[in-house]
């Protein structure tokens, strides 16, 4: 209930520009009363309540429409609940003063004086604390809550921030409450932003759907039927339905087709959005799979600890964060290890996440360097062998993440950049989620410039066709294979990097995407980068349609014989059975095609 | 922060603990059986009972026990492994001969362990919020019912005026048979078919089999489902009711806060999310959405303060190795734990005896226990009465409670029928 002081000059000016100078219009010259005018609405508030009960005060309130100011709400509010009073230390002064807090042991709350909105004070500058019961409480009427409850309305349509004047707008909308009808015609004359004039144009149209008169039912249908606001379609659905058991045909029937309007763009929002979605988690894949792609795909290592590289760039985003935040202590293995943060806060805090990327690439890329010095150089003619070898590590990694950041998961939080979205006709493009798609398409570029356009990816292209002839011309291939295995990993702490930013990070991270990993690259065949990124993309665009279009195909699936219902409600568990469907989808591609998109022979297939 | 390896070496000491514990004289003490997952998935939230029940125990020991005898516990660990449950139940009760046994969290371990405890006429005390549809005579059910958590928070959306309601639950029996519930018990409060969200399922004669949406452990893509949701809440009015549980809440609330959805558009009432969970979850991300159980740790009465302080003075001093004692909270499944014990003692006292057959006379004649969270109070069925909750979930993790259902009778058979939630609805 504390009054917020604002500083509204920016808006009064806007106000009395915008209103056409509203007081001094005639319809409101007529009822001018002597009362003291005054731009400023805690003044305005103030003159009204010495004003005492009559036309004056209400028309004194009346001038507060059109501003947005929150003070506004506040003080009508609390004079509408008897939180406002007259303090008269002596018979000349009466200072109108809002008490808020809690009352004390005598019953004494703060006071704020209304016209600045600061505590009052006594002649020593002391904030005094007043008794309720002691002062003349500011009384009020029908008549004046009347007048106040226009002006509320107003403000809230009026708020300076579009979000909220939006969301005002769209619930006077939904009430569908006809009263408040002016207050929006005011605001559309004047309003600017057309996202709120959207807005406006659909609370005003779904306020008429109730409207007895059916010319102006038509209209609202009309228009309703221009803006095809998914919004919308609740309340003419109601209206449809209304109009039917009414018998009127007329109504009715334009009801009708506006929802098909509506249900037209719904599924053309639904089209695009599944289009974005599957480029999303098509990134995704690509992302984790294609550090796979290279450690497994070029090198024929079966790398079961793949999963736990992405966790590593993860762990590193999160301590990435930490430093940039108030610091971290790892209670690890029975030490305390202090990490000193530098307290960022803001763009210098948000900025982690760059810091972040190249950090957990480098973090993930030392961690496979040190694995496929330790175990993996000696594993290389015995894939079987990789498999167990890895596996354990990938168990022990895990357990290491446990011992350091505990069993639980560990919050990352986004920084602002990555945490909102465009929403462009309807359709949604979350900024993390075009942060991905931009993000895999520059790795791959990148992937792409070190094997084709370096002497290292030179090297590397070498070793893996054929170790033994690469080592005759004098090839190191012991550190070629050790720096191939770096860059698998480190782009796995990439992808590590990025989960953190729409999903868990825990111990288990890696467990969750490892069979994606094996299955986008085994689709996409061994040893083919490019299969990686258009098998990547078939399984996640396969993956979002069907879980967007098998509900809506479910009803056709119940003509199955025998197990038509079966089917249908697997159907409607769209998130589990699309799943399911896309593994089965695999399997039988694979029974197809058991080398995968593109098959490439490599030293570990022969 | 190292959660799992204070566990395991708890669970090394304890089972030490467990087999070599000095047998006291019997004469003196009652043993009382702890089984809960100390290892494996589960053991982040169980871990935390069996602290609570340890400093229960300690707690009525220190008064002089139950019927003059000191409790004696006998802890093992389920591993969230549930055949091995009911391996651990058959231990405690043939090998142990425990008057009781305090466990299990997951509906599946129960079930797993419940034929033991008929087969054995032994007691279960059981303390997580459930499914219902289920009243064995060997069970005492300290758990919300569907009726004293799910029922009351759409009593409370209705009130708020909320008029469609998307369901969201993991794939398994708790979120399956609670939406069933819940879907009747919004068709019996006037609430159109149209207005639920989530699709249905029907058998072949149009039943209706299931209804919400499902997505399976570890789920991690929303993507798709938060579309559809902002679409379902395009048109004002809406909320998410989720059964969502343990990290698939992580994925799903950055995808509905990055879609523009917030708790003052679409709020979500979580009956998967208490205290404990929440230190694993963005809690930016989650500020203002709902919570539904019968106790919060910001319940302000002198009962919860006490019993909060306690708790944490009991963990600062106690040298049960391994135990984590630092940003502990407590929540709802810890203190139905605890008046558990309570409620135990007390019809252990009514009845004069550990028989399992006169305790369960004394418990169903009803015993009542003024808790944490309020009077708590034994009923026929197995179940309790007691307050529920509805919150606000904070920056800092705790509820701000929003309003009190008192009194609440714990049904536990709600398929088909209902009898409305909350005696008195009384706001604070």
């Amino acid at each position: 209930m504390n009054a917020v002081l604002v500083k509204p000059l920016s808006r009064i000016i806007l106000f009395i520009v915008a209103c056409g100078l509203a007081p001094l219009a005639p319809a409101a010259t007529a009822q001018l009363s002597p009362a003291p005018r005054s731009t400023d609405p805690r003044q305005t508030i103030v003159n009204a309540i010495l004003a005492g009960d009559g036309p004056a005060q209400r028309d004194l309130i009346a001038t507060l429409a059109g501003h947005g100011d929150e003070t506004i709400v506040t003080l009508l509010t609390a004079w509408r609940t008897d939180q406002l009073f007259i303090h008269s230390p002596d018979e000349a002064t009466r200072i109108p003063v809002q008490l808020v807090g809690p009352k004390d042991d005598n019953d004494a709350q703060d006071a704020l004086r209304i016209d600045t909105g600061k505590p009052l004070t006594d002649a020593t500058g002391k904030p005094l604390k007043l008794i309720g019961s002691d002062l003349t409480a500011v009384d009020h009427n029908a008549n004046l809550r009347r007048a106040m409850k226009a002006v509320l309305d107003l403000v809230e349509v009026a708020h300076p921030d579009p979000a909220k004047r939006r969301s005002a707008i769209q619930a006077i909308g939904f009430a569908q409450a006809a009263d408040k009808i002016p207050a929006l015609q005011a605001r559309l004359k004047i309003e600017t932003d057309p996202h709120v004039v959207l807005a406006l144009r659909e609370a005003l149209a779904l306020t008429r759907l109730v409207d007895p008169n059916d010319t102006v039912k038509l209209a609202a249908l009309n228009e309703l039927r221009e803006l095809r606001t998914l919004s919308s379609y609740d309340l003419i659905h109601a209206a449809h339905k209304s109009a039917e058991r009414a018998g009127n045909k007329t109504v009715a029937a334009a009801a009708h087709t506006t929802l098909l309007a509506i249900d037209q763009h719904r599924s053309f929002v639904d089209f695009f959005g599944t289009l974005f979605r599957s480029a999303s988690l098509g990134s995704i894949l690509l992302v984790v799979a294609l550090g796979l792609a290279i450690t497994f795909g070029l090198m024929g290592v079966i790398n079961m600890a793949h999963g736990e590289m992405i966790a590593v760039g993860a762990y590193t985003t999160y301590l990435t964060q930490a430093v940039f935040g108030a610091g971290i202590t790892i209670p690890a293995f029975g030490l305390s290890i202090g990490i000193p943060g530098m307290n960022l806060t803001g763009w210098g805090h948000d900025a982690y996440f760059i810091a972040a990327i190249p950090l957990s690439f480098l973090a993930a890329a030392l961690v496979g360097i040190a694995l496929e010095r330790g175990i993996i150089q000696f594993l290389y003619r015995r894939p079987l062998e990789s498999l167990l070898a890895t596996w354990g590590v990938s168990l022990l990694l895990q357990q290491i993440f446990r011992l350091t950041f505990g069993a639980n998961n560990v919050q990352v939080s986004s920084p602002s950049y990555l945490s909102g979205n465009w929403t462009v006709n309807d359709i949604l493009f979350g900024w993390n989620r075009v942060f991905v798609i931009g993000f895999a398409i520059l790795i791959v570029f990148g992937v792409w410039l070190v094997l084709t356009k370096t002497s290292l990816g030179l090297l590397i292209r070498a070793v893996m066709q054929n170790r033994q002839m690469a080592s005759c011309m004098g090839v190191r291939t012991e550190r070629v294979n050790m720096l191939t295995f770096g860059l698998g990993s480190g782009l796995a702490g990439l992808a590590g990097a990025f989960l953190s930013q729409i999903g868990n990070v825990g111990p288990s991270l890696g467990q969750s995407y490892i069979v994606d990993s094996f299955m986008t690259v085994v689709v996409g065949g061994v040893g083919n980068l490019l299969g990686t990124v258009i098998s990547a993309f078939g399984i996640g665009g396969l993956d979002q349609i069907l879980q967007q279009y098998l509900p809506v195909w479910a009803p056709g699936l119940a003509g199955f014989p025998l197990i038509g219902g079966f089917l249908q409600n697997l159907a409607q568990d769209s998130s589990v059975f699309g799943k399911i469907l896309v593994l089965a989808l695999i399997v039988l591609f694979l029974q197809w095609r058991p080398a995968g998109l593109f098959a490439t022979r490599s030293r570990s297939l022969d | 922060m190292s959660k799992k390896f204070t566990t395991l070496l708890s669970v090394g000491a304890l089972a030490l603990g467990a087999s070599f514990a000095p047998t006291a004289n019997a004469a003196d003490t009652v043993k009382v059986g702890v089984l809960h997952s100390l290892s494996g998935t589960m053991a982040i939230s169980e871990t935390s009972l069996r602290d609570v029940l340890l400093f229960t125990f300690d707690e009525i020991n220190a008064k002089g026990g139950v019927l003059g005898k000191k409790i004696e516990p006998v802890i093992v660990d389920g591993a969230s492994n549930w055949p091995l449950f009911a391996e651990k139940a058959k231990q405690l009760l043939e090998q142990d001969k425990v008057a009781v046994t305090f466990g299990c969290w997951t509906s599946v371990s129960r079930k797993s362990v419940l034929p033991v405890y008929e087969k054995n006429n032994g007691l279960l005390f059981y303390p997580v919020q459930y499914e219902g549809e289920e009243e064995s005579p060997n069970v005492a059910y300290t758990a919300e019912a569907v009726n004293q958590q799910a029922t009351p928070a759409v009593d409370y959306l209705l009130k708020q005026g909320y008029k469609k309601f998307y369901l969201l639950g993991s794939d398994y029996v708790y979120p399956q048979t609670t939406n069933l519930v819940l879907l009747e018990y919004l068709l019996s409060k006037g609430v159109a078919i149209e207005n639920i969200g989530g699709g249905f399922r029907k058998d072949g004669s149009g039943k209706i089999i299931s209804a919400g949406k499902y997505t399976p452990f570890g789920h991690t893509d929303y993507q798709q489902i938060v579309a559809e949701i902002k679409q379902f809440a395009a048109g004002g009015g809406a909320a998410v009711i989720s059964t969502l549980n343990g990290d698939t809440n992580v994925p799903f609330f950055k995808e509905y806060a990055a879609s523009g959805l917030t708790a003052e558009v679409c709020p979500v009432v979580s009956f998967s999310i208490s205290e404990d969970e929440f230190r694993g979850l963005p809690a930016d991300k989650l500020v203002g959405q709902l919570g539904c159980w019968t106790y919060f740790q910001s319940i302000n009465s002198p009962a919860n303060k006490k019993f909060v302080a306690d708790f944490k003075a009991w963990l600062k001093q106690t040298n049960v190795p391994g135990i984590v004692k630092e940003n502990r909270v407590t929540c709802s499944p810890m203190v139905l734990s605890y008046v558990g014990v309570y409620l135990w003692k007390a019809a252990v006292e009514k009845a004069g005896s550990f028989d399992v057959d006169k305790v369960r006379a004394a418990w169903k004649s009803g015993v009542s226990f003024n808790g944490p969270g309020g009077l708590v109070k034994s009923q026929p069925n197995m179940h309790l009465t007691k307050n529920v909750f509805i919150g606000e979930t904070k920056a800092d993790g705790q509820f701000k409670i929003l309003e009190t259902f008192k009194n609440v009778y714990g049904e536990p058979w709600l398929k088909g029928k209902f009898k409305a939630a909350g005696a008195t609805a009384k706001s604070e």
